[in-house]
């Protein structure tokens, strides 16, 4: 796997646990059974979240900036060739092929970084 | 939705090798199947969610979960390991049983939380920790959760 692509799938989950104790459901439950603090805990992903962004390259990083502030989503999982950012199938040319994961894609359609989930 | 649906037999240890909480993470992570990457950025995730507060729930239960786009779907584990695991739980106490929870961060069926809030619901039987010492099998484990309805 391509270290950036690592960097960025570390950063999309970053965000999902950021969203989830900000306005999820989960939230409650992360308090009830689990006695979480959300404040603190969401103090210290954003201090994770800034650590990882970061450690982007300069390029990668500025899409990636574009791309948060304008989708919910930055990174988005291919699933049987279709982009899970915009459900449109992408026709990139290595989406078959092992190792795919080697590479920084983005989607033709929607311009998300892909991560292809085996 | 029953829990049992989610359980696989090779997704149960009923005798874990790790002493430490990161190992036994490893470990559980290592019953799902996945490639190495995946293994190592899943682990990263869940140990990031420990590190906001531990997900040992006390009585000697732990249920470490997080979302990550390394899994396609709701994916879940159970280890034991019965002379206990330091996992910094609630109750200060070691732990013994670990659920494993983890999903992509979109599902269609939103199970992740339904499946989660059982799995708490599950552990908080008076009699569980004790049940769950006691199962010399894996389709024991699957026995009790249909025993319990959840
Ligand atoms: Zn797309």
């Amino acid at each position: 796997m391509h270290p950036q692509l690592e960097l960025l799938l570390e950063l999309q989950d970053l965000q999902t646990q950021r969203r989830a104790l900000e306005d999820d459901p989960l939230r409650d439950m992360e308090e009830a059974v689990f006695e979480l603090r959300p404040a603190e805990a969401l103090d210290l992903l954003q201090v994770k979240i800034a650590e990882v962004i970061d450690r982007l390259e300069p390029g990668i990083r500025r899409r990636y900036m574009d791309l948060a502030g304008n989708l919910d989503r930055a990174v988005a999982p291919v699933l049987n060739g279709i982009c899970y950012g915009c459900f449109v199938a992408t026709p990139t040319a290595w989406a078959s092929e092992a190792g795919r994961n080697d590479h920084i894609g983005v989607c033709d359609y929607c311009g998300r970084f892909l991560y292809y989930v085996d | 939705m029953q829990l049992r649906d989610f359980f696989t037999l090779d997704a149960i240890n009923l005798d874990l090798e790790s002493e430490t909480k990161d190992e036994a993470l490893k470990e559980l992570v290592g019953l799902l199947g996945l490639d190495e990457k995946s293994r190592g950025i899943l682990f990263k995730m869940l140990k990031r969610r420990e590190n906001l507060g531990s997900t040992g729930i006390g009585r000697r239960i732990a249920i470490p979960h997080c979302r990550s786009l390394v899994v396609n779907r709701l994916r879940v584990a159970f280890g034991r390991k019965l002379s206990g695991i330091d996992f910094d739980a609630i109750d200060k106490k070691p732990v013994q049983h670990v659920f494993l929870i983890v999903a992509p961060p979109l599902e269609v069926s939103n199970q992740y939380l339904p499946v989660l809030g059982r799995i708490a619901q599950f552990g908080k039987e008076p009699d569980v920790p004790e049940r769950l010492a006691e199962l010399q099998r894996p389709e024991e484990f699957i026995a009790l959760l249909e025993e319990k309805g959840v």
